[in-house]
C-alpha cells in the first residue's frame, strides 16, 4: 500500500514539475517588450537655466545656416535640403511664443542657433533561436551584427544681452535654453523630416517658461 | 535578447533545483509541503511610479516544513515581471524629456517564512505570516535609443494571509495574499526607491 502511494506521489510530483516547466516557457514567452517604430526611438530633452529672467527676453536673431558636427567634433556650414524648412520651424515657434525678431544681430535679447550631428552605431549579439533550448552547449548562438544611423538636432538659445569684452575678441554666452532631438533616422527622408519638425514643436511645447512675459 | 534569455535560464535552473528537493522532501518525509503559485501583483508607492501598470506575470514556489500542527518555517522562490510603456513628457530638475519609455522590473524574492494555521489538519485551514529576506532586482529603463540598467539586492519583508483547502489526500489549493515591502533599493538612476507591491496568488499545494 506505501509503494503505491509512492508512485502515485511520484507521478503527481512530476506532473506538477512538467506543469511547472510548461508555466515557466510560457511565462518567458510573454515576457514584455513591444515593437519600437522610428517615432517612439524619439526623444526630446530640454534644459534651462533656472535663474534665467525670461520675462526680459523679448527679441531673438536666429542664425541662417544650420552647422553640421562631424565626427572629429568640428563644425560645418554646407547647407542641405531640409535645413530651410527646420530654420522656419524654429522661428515659427519663437514668435508662437511672443519672441520678435531683433532689427541686427547686436541687439537681439537671445541668440539662437541650430546644429545637426549623426551617427552610425556598429552593434553585435547574439540570436537565440528556439531549438537553441535543446542545444547541449551553454552561450550558444547564431551571432549577429547591425548598425543603425542615427540623428540629433540641438537648439541652442544664447544670452544676447551679455556686453563684448572691452578689449574686442570673442566672448562665452551663458546658454539659456537647450533642446537636444535625438532619434533613429527612418529610410524615408520626408518621415524623418515631419518627425523633426513635429519634435521642435514638442520642444517648445515642454518648455512653457520661454513665453513669460509676452 | 541575450540578457532575457540568460535570466531565464538561471530562474529555470534555481526553480528545477527547488523542485527536485521538494519531491525528495516530499517522498521522505510528510512533515514537508509545498506549493506553487501564479501571481498578479498591484505596484504600490515607489513601483507603482516607475510601472504603473498590474503585473499578470507572476509564480512563486514555496517549501514549508511544518514544526508542529499549527506552525510551519519555510522558503520562498518567485518571480514577478513589471511592464509599462510610457509615452509623454518627464519633468527634470532643470527641464524636461519627452519620449516613450519602457518600464521593466524583474524581481526575484529570495525569502523564509514563519505561518501560523488555523483549524485542524486536512481541513480548510486559513493561516497568517511572515516572510522575510530580499529581492534579486533587475531594473530597466529604455528611453529613445538610450538604455539604463542595474542589478540589485534588495532587503524586504512581506505579511502574508491565506488559505490551504484540501482536494485529496496529499494535494490541495492554496489561495494568499502578500503585501510585500523593501526597506532599502535604488532607481537605476541612483535615487531611492522603495519596491512595494500587493500580491495575490493562486495555486496547488502538496501534502496540505
Amino acid at each position: 500500500m506505501k509503494r503505491i502511494s509512492y508512485k502515485m506521489s511520484f507521478r503527481k510530483t512530476l506532473s506538477l514539475m512538467l506543469l511547472f516547466i510548461a508555466l515557466a516557457f510560457v511565462l518567458n514567452s510573454c515576457y514584455p517588450g513591444e515593437e519600437l517604430t522610428y517615432e517612439d526611438t524619439d526623444i526630446v530633452a530640454t534644459v534651462y537655466d533656472t535663474e534665467a529672467d525670461f520675462s526680459t527676453k523679448l527679441t531673438y536673431a536666429l542664425r541662417d545656416t544650420i552647422a553640421r558636427v562631424d565626427g572629429d567634433g568640428n563644425l560645418e556650414f554646407e547647407p542641405e535640403a531640409a535645413d530651410q524648412q527646420i530654420l522656419d520651424k524654429i522661428e515659427s515657434e519663437l514668435q508662437a511664443i511672443g519672441f520678435t525678431e531683433a532689427a541686427s544681430y547686436d541687439v537681439a535679447d537671445v541668440l539662437v542657433a541650430a546644429a545637426i550631428s549623426q551617427s552610425t552605431w556598429v552593434g553585435g549579439g547574439c540570436y537565440y533561436g528556439w531549438y537553441s533550448y535543446w542545444y547541449p552547449y551553454y552561450g550558444w548562438c547564431y551571432p549577429t551584427y547591425y548598425t543603425y544611423d542615427t540623428g540629433s538636432l540641438l537648439i541652442v538659445m544664447g544670452d544676447g544681452d551679455v556686453p563684448p569684452p572691452a578689449g574686442g575678441g570673442t566672448v562665452e554666452k551663458e546658454g539659456l535654453w537647450v533642446a537636444v532631438i535625438n532619434g533613429l533616422l527612418g529610410d524615408n527622408s520626408s518621415s524623418t523630416l515631419n518627425r523633426v519638425l513635429s519634435n521642435i514643436e514638442q520642444a517648445f511645447d515642454q518648455s512653457p517658461y520661454l513665453a513669460e512675459g509676452k | 535578447m541575450k540578457i532575457k534569455l540568460i535570466k531565464f535560464w538561471q530562474l529555470l535552473t534555481v526553480f528545477a533545483l527547488v523542485l527536485l528537493f521538494f519531491s525528495t522532501g516530499y517522498c521522505q518525509k510528510e512533515q514537508w509541503y509545498g506549493s506553487f503559485t501564479y501571481s498578479v501583483s498591484l505596484p504600490q508607492g515607489d513601483t507603482k511610479e516607475f510601472t504603473d501598470e498590474i503585473s499578470w506575470r507572476g509564480i512563486g514556489l514555496d517549501y514549508r516544513y511544518v514544526i508542529d500542527r499549527a506552525y510551519s518555517v519555510g522558503l520562498f522562490f518567485g518571480w514577478n515581471v513589471f511592464y509599462e510603456r510610457r509615452e509623454g513628457v518627464s519633468e527634470v530638475e532643470n527641464g524636461a524629456i519627452y519620449g516613450t519609455s519602457d518600464r521593466t522590473l524583474n524581481l526575484f524574492p529570495i525569502m523564509v517564512n514563519y505561518h501560523y494555521y488555523f483549524g485542524e489538519r486536512k481541513s480548510i485551514r486559513p493561516y497568517v505570516g511572515i516572510n522575510a529576506g530580499g529581492y534579486i532586482v533587475n531594473q530597466q529603463f529604455a528611453i529613445g535609443i538610450f538604455l539604463w540598467e542595474d542589478d540589485s539586492w534588495q532587503w524586504a519583508v512581506a505579511p502574508e494571509a491565506g488559505v490551504v483547502i484540501p482536494v485529496e489526500r496529499d494535494f490541495g489549493l492554496i489561495v494568499n495574499g502578500k503585501y510585500n515591502y523593501a526597506f532599502t533599493g535604488e532607481t537605476v538612476f541612483g535615487e531611492d526607491m522603495n519596491n512595494t507591491f500587493w500580491q495575490i496568488n493562486v495555486g496547488v499545494v502538496w501534502e496540505p
